[in-house]
């Protein structure tokens, strides 16, 4: 990894860890109003994540989806492209990519797998570039396009699924054939033992370092950045903007779709209603307290697959609700103090 | 007795000095017009005035009396009205809730809108408005969206009003209705100060007039001795045309134009920027346009290098591979968060991998070719001075080897060593035989370079010089011309 | 024919009332803060913690008055922090709308866990008082002697009059058309922007507190994404309360309709009535059905 080590990276090395400082602040003040002993909620916490195989592989697998999605919208955010969308987005491309492995069974693994990808990418990247059209032709912001087309694509996912494919009296899809699910780190491992851990986790990691190649080291990544930084002096270079735009939001989302293969294709088998939890929201936060980097995406992931693992770990002590304020503090922590930091670096 | 007097007013915005010890007296009751070149310093200088920015030194008087504004708030309350050049208006209001806000009249929650339309009224039959109190500015002329700039005045009993290039944009019947407007101000008891550059209206109407250029007051003088032609002078300086700097002859088939606009008109927002507009670019060949700004210069760059497509006439172009260094850098011409580097592979063919290494050559390579000075070599561009700013956008767009450069405002900002060498830079390309197109408000530079020459007003090259400038190092010669141009730009027309 | 006669019955309209106001106190909320420049995408969130503060402290205090002042005022302790994101730092309005959206949903959820024990609701409370007499009579008594509704109604006028008619409402005004005027004229813009923010938490601090004084609860999830059609209601109304009533009362509509045909039965399914308000949205947004211009310094930190 070659990195400038310009002001820039301080700056941003600086905000993230003043803003995670911060957060586990504010967290152990949060768990002392509510009684509860700081040290035994986060000493169990991060005993359950790191003491045991199965901690940590559902901390691992937890974070995958997370990761996944994190680079999708970090190509969007790059572009200064606000995609809030992500979440309609990604259920739109699993959902596909579960009747993909079920009705062409027939094909073999080597084949499906990559058809799956193909089929998920293009439905979520086509729901991705209604925005960015209506962005480019009719100047409308993408923040509210996205919002609403949320509540549409869940919908349209909703009655095709509850109408035609959902297996009777379910909110999921059939079943998908053992023989394509994608094995279990547990398979390898004996230490993540009943951990639902896959190999989809290696492909995140993956699509990580593929995204942040095309972002950093590619023609494509620098004018995509260009027109995130400044549009204007993107046009004056000779930058066809438009095309930038409708290419990160086609392959923003079309990545979300991957989250997907995770759920469907290593654990359950299935798509099931209501699968993503809000991930696609969820991943908005870990990709703004990565900075958008992809590499950082990685960390920011596994943390908030820490907070959701270990809130399942503490549960008898305090509610495992409290990861969601928690990454509602993350979110406004990285924003206040990235601010802050900014204007003292000037 | 005087209305202001300013004392030795200096205004710095980081390195660029605005005003610099100026010092003047407005007599109470009278016109008194200030003029001079764009960056002069003249709208500083008024938004001092009005509290918008405060001085780095000196001291203002009204009436008498030392007077600091930190706010508008306070220059309206010591009855000082200002008309900014681009206006203050709410598109969605109407012409009442426009000029009413922030000091609307009341009864009880409720908007007074009745006294309120009255008191309005009667100021518009008085000045002969003729506005419609209801209409949406988004509805209005802009000529009517002066005058309810004006209006906000008199609501506000301005008794000290200023007008920063009031009649720029006013169509010659439009200016005679404002001049009559200025007349009954003045019957009235109170004090105008006029900005512009437009040196005739300037005869007609002031009582006094004081240049300003560079940030200093240069020139002063009163109706009686006012000569359009020592003001003219007065407003560009003396200029020094550099003789270091040699112009081959170029052997060259001129009579091919690489890019030719013929009858060129864009219409926008109502008005044509650009009106029926003809130029010709030749290969080895520097073609200068000087104008006071927005008289076109940014529309006619756009169109040229293919950014601006509805426009009617006919554009030829020989070829597609155009260069551009913008007029602002800023907001133009660079991505200041990245390198330099970055900047330059933004226009490099596409690439899969582009390593630390690569970057740092193609940064190399023009530091060394461009004497760029810089603390290291992967320096971020908005830390560098404007200077070598512009040298590291130069040399992207010259390595580019295109056919044509079009150079806007290129040493706009830019130290003097740093303007000699990007100078040196423009003629080689010309010598190479490239066609230059140059924009610039600088004189200097545009007499020094250019082979032909045009001066630009409302949106036409109102005429072209090519053989006065072989004769330019004859003092008097030069001068005549410097005149000629003075007059072109503000749209005098010349033999 | 069954439809046709559930639809002019009383209780439909009731229900249309019912419905309709939670979603006009948010859309008029979002409009007080863009018509003073300010974006809040939280409107969603906003309802969340109110519905939650009145459950709560009605519950605590088993009163309902201190409930619903406790509830006002959480909302308003949060538009404070709002402002300082968006006003004093300036932070991008959206993204701190999304971070609000999850730290309030998120609290919420947390909260009715950890109090109450209960993953979903909150115990049984009171509603709020009614009109007396009024609230007897058959089919729209309750709706009709209900404070909040009637309130909602009010704020039709309201609303415009304080926007149009009123001094402090052309300077919010000017706020979000064209800041650097107001600001010549002597106007504390930010100020006023920080006005418009509160009266964003207000407002929809009583469409929360309906919403909970109406379920006499609050449960997880209970907003249901009215704070989003809120803001498609302001988006389509074009940031006029009149327009934004038609709006509301439009969607209350077919919401109404929706629940009279899942009991009766209907070919439409019911996903694609509840797309509509997001799908007219867009096609408005588009210019389909006239052009949206929002105020026009809207979402520029100032």
């Amino acid at each position: 990894m070659e990195f400038l080590l310009n002001k820039k990276l301080k700056a941003n090395i600086v905000s993230i860890s003043i803003s995670v400082v911060l957060t586990f602040l504010i967290t152990i003040i949060l768990l002392l109003i509510l009684g509860k002993n700081p040290v035994v909620v986060l000493g169990t916490m991060f005993g359950e994540v790191f003491g045991s195989g199965y901690g940590l592989g559902q901390t691992l697998f937890k974070a995958t989806p997370l990761i996944i999605c994190g680079c999708g919208l970090a190509i969007c955010f790059h572009a200064s492209i606000f995609n809030i969308g992500a979440e309609g987005q990604l259920n739109a491309g699993s959902f596909v990519i579960s009747l993909v492995a079920f009705y062409f069974s027939g094909l073999p693994f080597i084949l499906l797998f990559p058809l799956c990808l193909l089929s998920g990418f293009i439905v979520s990247g086509v729901f991705g570039l209604i925005p960015a059209i209506i962005k480019i032709k009719k100047g409308v912001s993408e923040v509210i396009s996205t919002i609403m087309l949320n509540f549409i694509i869940l919908a349209l996912v909703n009655y095709l699924l509850i109408d035609f494919f959902a297996v009777k009296s379910t909110v999921r899809t059939e079943k998908i054939s053992e023989s394509f699910m994608i094995p279990k780190f547990s398979e390898y491992f004996q230490m993540f033992q009943g951990s639902s851990l896959n190999l989809t986790f290696v492909f995140a990691l993956l699509l990580a370092l593929f995204t942040y190649y095309l972002i950093y080291k590619t023609s494509f990544g620098y004018k995509l950045r260009a027109v995130g930084f400044n549009e204007t002096a993107s046009k004056y270079m000779g930058i066809k903007n438009n095309k930038i735009i409708l290419l990160a939001f086609f392959i923003g989302s079309g990545i979300t779709s991957f989250v997907g293969i995770n759920f469907i294709m290593g654990y359950k088998g299935y798509y099931e209603l209501g699968f993503s939890n809000n991930l696609g929201f969820t991943a908005i936060a870990v990709a703004l307290l990565a900075k958008n980097n992809p590499i950082g995406v990685i960390f920011s992931a596994l943390l908030f697959g820490i907070l959701d693992y270990g809130g399942l770990a503490v549960n008898n002590i305090v509610p495992k609700e409290i990861m969601f304020v928690i990454q509602g503090i993350v979110i406004l922590s990285i924003l206040s103090v990235d601010k802050l930091v900014e204007k003292y670096y000037g | 007795m005087n209305a202001i007097e300013f004392k030795y007013i200096t205004k710095r915005f980081g390195d660029l000095t605005a005003n610099y010890n100026v010092s003047f007296a407005v007599r109470k009751n009278s016109v008194h017009c200030l003029i001079g070149e764009n960056g002069a310093g003249k709208s500083t200088l008024m938004k001092i005035l009005f509290g918008i920015y405060k001085p780095d030194s000196g001291i203002i008087k009204i009436n008498n009396v030392e007077k600091s504004f930190d706010s508008p708030l306070d220059a309206i309350k010591s009855n000082i009205g200002m008309l900014h050049q681009h206006f203050m208006l709410i598109e969605d209001f109407t012409i009442l809730e426009n000029v009413i806000l922030g000091s609307e009249v009341t009864i009880k929650y409720k908007i007074d809108f009745e006294w309120s339309e009255k008191t309005l009224n009667n100021f518009n039959d008085k000045y002969n408005l003729g506005l419609n109190l209801e209409q949406k500015i988004s509805e209005i002329s802009i000529s009517e969206q002066q005058k309810v700039e004006i209006l906000k005045l008199l609501y506000r009993n301005s008794e000290i009003l200023i007008f920063d290039e009031p009649t720029a944009v006013l169509s010659p019947v439009e200016v005679k209705e404002f001049y009559k407007i200025i007349e009954k101000f003045k019957d009235e008891g109170k004090t105008i100060i006029l900005i512009t550059h437009k040196l005739h209206e300037v005869k007609e109407i002031a009582d006094r007039v004081t240049v300003l250029r560079r940030g200093e007051v240069v020139y002063e003088t009163e109706k009686e001795n006012l000569d359009i032609n020592i003001l003219s002078r007065k407003i560009v300086g003396d200029v020094i045309l550099k003789n270091d700097i040699s112009k081959e002859t170029v052997m060259i088939n001129q009579e091919d134009s690489v890019i030719k606009l013929s009858n060129i008109t864009l219409r926008k927002n109502g008005h044509d920027i650009l009106n029926k507009l003809n130029l010709s670019l030749h290969n080895g060949e520097i073609y200068g346009v000087c104008g006071v700004e927005g008289n076109g210069q940014s529309e006619l760059v756009d169109l040229i290098f293919g950014l601006e497509k509805k426009f009617s006439g006919y554009l030829e172009k020989n070829t597609n591979k155009i260069s551009l260094v913008p007029d602002d850098r800023l907001k133009k011409g660079m991505i200041k968060e990245f390198t330099i580097g970055e900047n330059l592979i933004l226009k490099d063919k596409n690439k899969l991998n582009i390593t630390k290494k690569y970057l740092t050559g193609l940064t190399d390579e023009v530091i060394n070719n461009f004497d760029v000075r810089v603390p290291e070599n992967s320096v971020i561009m908005k830390l560098l001075s404007g200077g070598n700013q512009q040298k590291v956008i130069f040399a992207r767009e010259i390595e580019l080897n295109n056919d044509v450069l079009i150079f806007s405002h290129p040493t706009r900002g830019v130290d003097i060593n740093a303007t000699a060498f990007i100078h040196s830079k423009i003629i080689e390309q010309r010598n190479a035989g490239k066609a230059v197109l140059l924009i610039s408000s600088d004189l200097d530079e545009l007499l020094s370079l250019s082979d032909k020459f045009g001066v630009i007003y409302k949106g036409t090259l109102v005429k072209e010089f090519s053989s006065e400038l072989e004769n330019i190092q004859n003092e008097t010669m030069k001068n005549k011309l410097l005149e000629k141009i003075g007059k072109l730009m503000i749209g005098i027309s010349v033999e | 024919m069954n439809i046709i006669v559930s639809i002019l019955s009383l209780t439909f309209f009731a229900q249309v009332l019912r419905l309709f106001t939670p979603y006009f106190l948010g859309a008029n909320a979002a409009n007080f803060s863009e018509r003073a420049g300010v974006i809040n995408i939280a409107i969603e969130g906003f309802m969340i913690t109110s519905a939650l503060g009145y459950a709560l402290f009605t519950y605590l205090t088993n009163n309902i008055f201190l409930g619903f002042v406790c509830a006002i005022l959480v909302n308003l302790l949060f538009s404070l922090l709002y402002a300082l994101f968006v006003i004093k730092l300036k932070i991008n309005q959206i993204v701190a709308g999304v971070g609000f959206n999850l730290l309030m949903a998120g609290l919420a959820k947390f909260l009715i866990v950890f109090i109450f024990q209960s993953s979903s609701n909150t115990p049984r409370i009171p509603d709020l008082p009614n009109i007396p007499y009024i609230q007897d009579i058959p089919y729209v008594g309750e709706v009709l002697s209900d404070y909040i509704i009637l309130f909602s109604f009010a704020l039709i006028f309201i609303s415009n009059f304080v926007l149009f008619k009123t001094k402090f409402g052309l300077r919010l005004r000017s706020a979000g058309e064209n800041p650097e005027a107001g600001e010549s004229l002597g106007i504390k813009i930010r100020l006023y922007k920080l006005y418009g923010v509160l009266i964003c938490g207000f407002l929809s601090a009583l469409g929360g507190i309906w919403l909970a004084s109406n379920q006499n609860s609050f449960s997880d999830g209970m907003v249901a994404g009215r704070g989003y059609i809120a803001l498609a209601a302001m988006i389509i109304g074009k940031w006029k309360p009149v327009n934004i009533f038609f709006a509301c009362i439009m969607f209350a509509f077919f919401e109404a309709l929706e629940i009279t045909f899942q009991i009766s039965g209907t070919f439409i399914p019911s996903q694609i009535i509840q797309m509509l308000p997001y799908l007219i949205t867009i096609l408005v947004l588009i210019g389909f059905i006239g052009k949206t211009k929002p105020p026009a310094s809207d979402g520029i930190p100032y």
